[in-house]
């Protein structure tokens, strides 16, 4: 395990954190305004993709053209992966959503899935079945030394570009006319209207902007992956929107904290030895230990009446919590749940059970420290690492973008 | 004086409940006018149907002679009508001035691509909102003021909450100023001072149709005063006049109440 080993990997794991984050942006934002997921937003992530694709082709892109003719050729794939998107998005909100908007939200809900199908076997009768590949350009395969490790140059640009992007939306949602219009509408759409905002117009322009970061996800990933397959939108899809539950739906940087944790995970999870990935486990472990001994019973501590607090009563608290495992057999054995510290045996058992399993964990992993997980179990190593977070956060990881009612 | 809003034989029913029955009455300008009656009288109905949340089943709202009875709301909005609400429906998580700037939003015009390129035009729009948001919450002195304007809405006290809403109301300078019950759960010192300010309202030349349970209120600061019943206008005048009318009483406390006036 070299260092320059775990930098490319953060730099891999980083750039599908960042496309991740493009196309969770579009879930998020909608979901923000209009409180639904829009389950078709992958495959107009998929139709980008492909009219990038088929533009760079169009116009007889290979590896021997000249980089200047590349460099236009790829801005033209750029406004057609934003503008064909844009449209489909605008016409998916006018066509499917609009005019069910105000039911039920589970039937919008089922519109979106249809959308979803309906528009990948558009692509597959457009475009074919069979998977659209681009040639390999010098730009794509071109690398270049970051911090003494080889990392292809395409990688950081699409960090750069995404994160470029992510700092215009912010500015765009926080401080422009049309932002403020977006979150009024998120928060009270009615009282909105009331204020004079065009909710339609704004719902509208919310599908423009998402479409369009999904569109420019897609030129990134053919250029990146070299090829796109017409289904690819679902998974994509599928792991933008855990992303953007990850981070708090409705949450805009949530969005791109929770796709950089995925986009991290995953490949963390499968590229690196076991050894390293023990730390990992021992620093939740840590965490974990931190906040049972230290954070819960302190916040315990500080509900109790002062006058209450004998030293006695604080250590007697704070055993319970220190000295689990002992303090777990032996309430356990004494079969008594001890209400004055409102901690009963299940619970010392549980914690003592958590700690001691997470130990085990960690010290297997030191044992095979060479080993690597194989990279079909990916998606299930990102799976636990998703349930483990919502477990503790439900809300995700920045938190849902809360509307008070009052 | 030039009317400014006119109903004429508004009538609106949910289901088979007739809310608002041929409804008719006229504000004219710079005038204070109050609508008073019990719970479920079709007050806030009323205000629903001019606001354009509802489209009047018969009849027709004008404002200055324009008929705007079904339009949509940001549209009557457009047209210069600006409301508060009885449940306060502040953007919470925005902060004060937001809230007072989104309340612009209809008389401004800067477009995303101008606004993310940051050309000179949004820019001297914006100072210009900004001025304009410091006078409006200007009026509610020492209440809106210095890094209060950036907190969020929800840390706002209720009687603050309260006077925010006025002010996004009056961001967009409105025609006519609709107040759904603007002292709901105010003490009697603040709902004095909103009183106050309603005056002053009146001064700087706003037009208000006003809805308020609170007599002090009503009584301090409305030019005339229509009663509703079920729907039914009962009664309209100064208040004075609407106060002592029997079918008033009648309304509020029962029809031996009114027999014992008369």
């Amino acid at each position: 395990m070299s260092f320059d080993h775990i930098m490319s990997v953060t730099i891999g794991g980083l750039t599908v954190g960042m496309i991740y984050a493009l196309i969770a942006l579009g879930y998020t934002m909608v979901y923000g305004v209009l409180k639904f997921i829009n389950f078709a937003h992958g495959e107009v992530f998929t139709v980008g993709g492909y009219v990038a694709a088929f533009s760079l082709l169009a116009m007889g892109i290979d590896a021997s053209t000249p980089w200047l003719k590349v460099a236009g050729a790829i801005a033209l794939a750029l406004v057609a992966a934003v503008t064909v998107p844009m449209v489909l998005g605008f016409l998916i909100e006018r066509i499917a959503y609009r005019p069910l908007r105000g039911r039920s939200r589970i039937i919008p809900l089922l519109s979106a899935i249809g959308v979803s199908i309906v528009l990948q076997q558009l692509i597959i009768i457009i475009f074919g079945p069979k998977p659209v590949t681009i040639p390999t350009l010098a730009l794509s395969s071109a690398s270049v030394s970051f911090l003494g490790v080889n990392v292809r140059v395409l990688a950081l640009v699409i960090i750069a570009v995404s994160a470029a992007l992510m700092i215009g939306l912010t500015y765009l949602v926080k401080s422009t006319r049309i932002g403020k219009a977006m979150r009024a509408t998120s928060q009270d759409m009615e009282a909105a209207e009331m204020m004079g905002i065009d909710t339609n117009r704004t719902i509208a322009f919310t599908f423009l902007v998402g479409s369009a970061l999904a569109g420019i996800g897609g030129l990134l990933v053919v250029m990146y992956y070299g090829s796109l397959k017409y289904d690819a939108g679902f998974l994509y899809g599928l792991k933008a929107f855990t992303a953007a539950v990850l981070g708090g739906i409705g949450n805009i940087p949530g969005a791109v904290v929770g796709a950089i944790v995925l986009g991290m995970t995953e490949t963390y999870g499968v590229s690196v030895d076991l050894g390293f990935l023990a730390w990992f486990v021992v620093a939740g472990l840590v965490l974990g230990l931190y906040v049972q001994m230290v954070r819960v019973p302190n916040r315990r501590l500080a509900h109790i009446a002062a006058d209450r607090r004998t030293p006695e009563y604080e250590r007697s608290i704070m055993n319970v919590y220190r000295l689990t495992p002992y303090h777990g057999i032996k309430t356990l054995l004494a079969e008594r749940t001890d209400a004055l510290l409102s901690v009963s045996a299940v619970d010392a058992v549980r914690l003592m059970a958590g700690n001691i399993f997470l130990a085990v964990l960690a010290a297997v992993m030191f044992i095979n420290s060479s080993a690597r997980i194989d990279t079909r179990w990916q998606p299930v190593i990102a799976f636990v690492v998703l349930m483990v977070i919502l477990m503790f956060r439900p809300s995700g990881i920045l938190g849902e973008a809360v509307t008070e009612k009052v | 004086m030039e009317p400014v809003l006119e109903l004429q034989d508004v009538s609106m029913s949910f289901g088979g409940l007739k809310a608002v029955d041929s409804l008719s009455f006229t504000v004219r300008e710079n005038e204070i006018v109050s609508i008073i009656g019990p719970n479920g009288s079709g007050k806030t109905t009323t205000f629903n149907l001019i606001s354009g949340l509802y489209e009047p089943h018969s009849g027709d709202i004008l404002l200055k002679g324009e008929s705007v009875a079904g339009l949509r709301p940001d549209l009557v909005h457009n047209k210069g009508i600006s409301r508060t609400f009885q449940s306060l429906r502040l953007f919470t998580n925005m902060s004060v001035l937001e809230n007072v700037l989104v309340g612009m939003h209809s008389v401004t015009s800067a477009g995303p691509f101008a606004s993310m390129l940051r050309l000179p035009s949004v820019r001297r729009e914006e100072k210009a909102m900004y001025d304009k948001a410091q006078e409006i919450l200007g009026m509610f002195p020492g209440r809106f003021s210095g890094p209060r304007q950036h907190q969020p809405a929800f840390s706002l006290s209720y009687a603050n909450r309260r006077r925010l809403e006025i002010a996004r109301a009056l961001a967009s300078d409105p025609v006519l100023l609709l107040l759904d019950e603007p002292v709901a759960g105010m003490n009697p010192a603040e709902s004095h001072e909103v009183m106050e300010q309603i005056r002053m309202l009146r001064e700087k030349g706003y037009t208000i149709l006003m809805i308020e349970h609170d007599m002090h209120v009503v009584g301090g600061v409305s030019d005339r005063v229509i009663a509703m019943d079920h729907g039914v206008k009962i009664a309209e005048g100064t208040y004075d006049e609407v106060a002592n009318d029997p079918q008033v009483v009648e309304a509020y406390l029962g029809k031996r109440a009114a027999d014992a006036t008369a």
